[in-house]
């Protein structure tokens, strides 16, 4: 009705033009200045629903098909398009008892659990410590967003050079400065750790710059008051601004979540899922089903299973995003 | 033509299931449109919510089943059905 209201102000023929909703929706406008007494039942504009129909159908195109191909593929065991033979659910039973892939499965969890762990705290960190104004903002904003603009595969070869204890730096300083025995290619922990600092190098400017933007949002006489309320900087940040990143931080958590649950390129570059199976995360074990060994049932089935988890991990995001603003 | 899809009777009789699904939803939702209420999920839910929910729940159901038992699927298959049927109702 607000909307009729505006319109009623701004003349009549402006409440035809609303915005298309979902469904044929009858609205009840309230008709113009000069007939105000008769309500008039008028029938909203949908087509502007057709402008949907390129993203319906691109999507068909791209992700619903080759689902849709994936799931027969995973009952099947499959040698050419006249030669297959359907084995019901058996790809499914032995990806979920395989414990290679459980292995995995842990390995990934726990990897996006540090993920989480260190860059969220860190990304707040650094966003609090950053300049508020002048021309320090530019140059804070530009040193910390560089590592995003990275290419992924670029950010794995640099790190992959960089933790050599022979030829990179950071290696080289390890062994030789600090005197501790670092080798990522041969010690599982060491590429575990190299492959997790590599991470929060290359993504926690992602967490520090939404936070930024959270915190740049909150209006300054927050800040005022508590100054004036002689609040310490860690009451400030605790009860004025920890709370009000929350929208930010949920997506943020979200963003990294996903992210490091289905990272692959700069494991793949640094320690392509080794040494053994140390680094080996889902996405590289799925890989190595799918491309290395061509076991396009068991692959299919196991991509399944990794898509319901992801399904459900952003679902239980979304709605606590959603909810959250509310 | 989709010949390189490889389709298979039950994975067609699967996909056929859920497009009828979602047109039963559309047409639903176009002659009583969906209501928003808190069930036993404790999140606010209207019908369309509550049959996602269903679905991906019924899908864990199944993959839990196959990583854990030996017991027939068919069994499975009903407790999955059961879980989405009262999620739909009371979710």
């Amino acid at each position: 009705m607000r909307l009729a209201r505006a319109a009623r102000r701004k003349g009549p023929g402006v409440s035809e033009e609303s915005a298309p909703r979902a469904g044929g929706e009858v609205a009840v406008a309230e008709a113009p200045a000069e007939d105000e007494r008769r309500p008039v039942l008028k029938r909203k504009d949908n087509r502007a629903w057709w402008l949907v129909l390129p993203v319906v159908v691109s999507v068909a195109f791209t992700a619903v098909i080759p689902l849709m191909t994936v799931v027969n593929f995973s009952v099947q065991d499959v040698f050419g398009p006249n030669d297959r033979v359907f084995v019901g659910l058996e790809w499914f039973r032995s990806v979920a008892r395989d414990p290679e892939v459980r292995a995995a499965l842990v390995r990934t969890l726990l990897f996006s659990a540090q993920v989480l762990l260190l860059e969220i705290p860190l990304g707040v960190a650094l966003a609090v410590c950053m300049p508020r104004r002048g021309v320090q903002v530019s140059v804070a904003l530009v040193l910390v967003a560089l590592p995003l603009l990275i290419p992924w595969n670029v950010v794995g070869t640099i790190w992959q050079i960089f933790a050599r204890g022979d030829i990179g730096l950071g290696g080289w300083t390890i062994n030789n400065v600090l005197g501790v025995n670092f080798n990522y290619t041969l010690d599982s922990t060491d590429a575990w750790i190299t492959v997790l600092v590599m991470d929060v190098w290359h993504w926690t400017p992602l967490v520090a710059l939404l936070a930024y933007a959270g915190l740049r949002s909150i209006p300054e006489p927050y800040f005022q008051a508590a100054q004036i309320d002689g609040a310490s900087a860690w009451s400030t940040f605790r009860h004025i601004q920890l709370p009000r990143l929350r929208g930010v931080l949920t997506i943020a958590i979200l963003l990294r979540f996903m992210d490091s649950f289905m990272i692959y390129t700069e494991p793949f570059v640094v320690t392509g899922g080794g040494p053994g199976n140390a680094t080996s995360f889902l996405s590289i074990l799925l890989s190595k089903i799918a491309v290395g060994q061509f076991d396009l049932g068991p692959a299919g089935a196991f991509s399944l299973l990794y898509f319901l988890i992801v399904q459900i991990l952003c679902y239980v995001f979304f709605t606590v995003l959603t909810r959250s603003g509310r | 033509m989709l010949e390189w899809m490889v389709w298979t009777v039950p994975t067609a009789l699967v996909f056929a299931g859920l497009a009828l699904l979602l047109a039963v939803m559309a047409v639903w939702g176009r002659i009583s449109p969906p209501v928003a209420r808190r069930g036993f999920l404790r999140i606010e839910t209207d019908r369309g919510d509550r049959l996602y929910i269903g679905l991906i729940s019924a899908a864990v159901v199944l993959a839990g089943w196959i990583a854990i038992t030996d017991l027939s699927m068919w069994l499975a298959l009903g407790c999955a059905l059961l879980v989405a049927v009262v999620i739909g109702i009371w979710g």
